[in-house]
């Protein structure tokens, strides 16, 4: 999995790619949310347009980064989530728990 | 050709993170063999990563990369069933209970969601615990439709 940093409008996107599986993709997360956290940015969008496959320790991933988020005073949510993704977000109802955006440009502007 | 009562295919791989790809692929391909849609296929394919990945980081712990794991598929007229074996740690199956999912969402709880998900995309998931001889999880998922059934008996009757 990669992770790229786009900072727009007071709002960070993390464009991810590939497969989130947990193990070193936990880390990684972990580590930005955390890095982001200090550095006072608490705005988050996920642009999941380009994770072709996550389990369940991927949707842990984005719980822990949520929960870590919302201790922090911000939000983080979703953007461009794949049918594939989606349906696991349907399954274990998580869709329910977090705001989830057509594309990255609705998400960014839902927190102004 | 003398016609098969059933088809089976079998996988024996060294149990390691880096080969649940190489999995889904074998038992993704299978399942699209025998006409399961794309949606299914998906299905079929995490439920089977999420028993590996318990098998890989739980009855292994994460330390016997050399140890085998064995994958099974069978095919009747009826169902595609998915038999993973280790010879790792066993456990209770007794203790695995079905998480509350509510309670799952009110906590923002992390992990045993893999538990959920099997129960869940699969129709049935049982487990055969021989303590010292050998671990199995057994998941099936029946063909929904009739054009599925039909193809899998037709290909056993060459």
């Amino acid at each position: 999995m990669k992770i790229k940093q786009i900072d727009r409008d007071g709002v960070v996107v993390l464009q991810l790619d590939g497969k989130i599986m947990g193990g070193p993709d936990a880390t990684a997360i972990n580590d930005k949310l955390h890095e982001l956290v200090e550095a006072g940015k608490t705005n988050i969008v996920a642009d999941l347009a380009g994770v072709n496959w996550m389990n369940s320790s991927g949707l842990g991933i984005l719980i822990s980064g949520l929960t870590t988020i919302r201790n922090a005073g911000g939000d983080f949510r979703l953007a461009a989530v794949t049918d594939r993704i989606r349906s696991l977000l349907m399954i274990t109802k998580l869709l329910t728990v977090f705001e989830t955006f057509e594309t990255t440009e609705e998400a960014i502007q839902s927190f102004s | 050709m003398k016609s098969k009562s059933k088809q089976e295919y079998k996988l024996r791989i060294p149990s390691q993170t880096d080969n649940l790809e190489l999995i889904r692929g074998f038992i993704g391909k299978v399942a699209e063999k025998v006409g399961f849609n794309e949606d299914e296929v998906g299905k079929i394919e995490l439920a089977c990563d999420e028993a590996c990945t318990n098998v890989i980081k739980h009855a292994y712990a994460d330390k016997d990369t050399d140890k085998a794991l064995d994958i099974v598929i069978k095919i009747d007229y009826q169902k595609f069933t998915v038999i993973v074996t280790d010879h790792g740690r066993g456990f209770d199956p007794k203790s695995i209970k079905m998480p509350d999912l509510n309670e799952y969402l009110a906590e923002l709880k992390v992990g045993g969601l893999g538990i959920y998900l099997m129960r869940t995309l699969m129709d049935k998931v049982d487990y055969n615990i021989q303590p010292g001889v050998r671990n199995q999880v057994k998941m099936v998922k029946y063909f929904i439709n009739k054009e599925n059934a039909d193809l899998v008996k037709s290909e056993k009757e060459v």
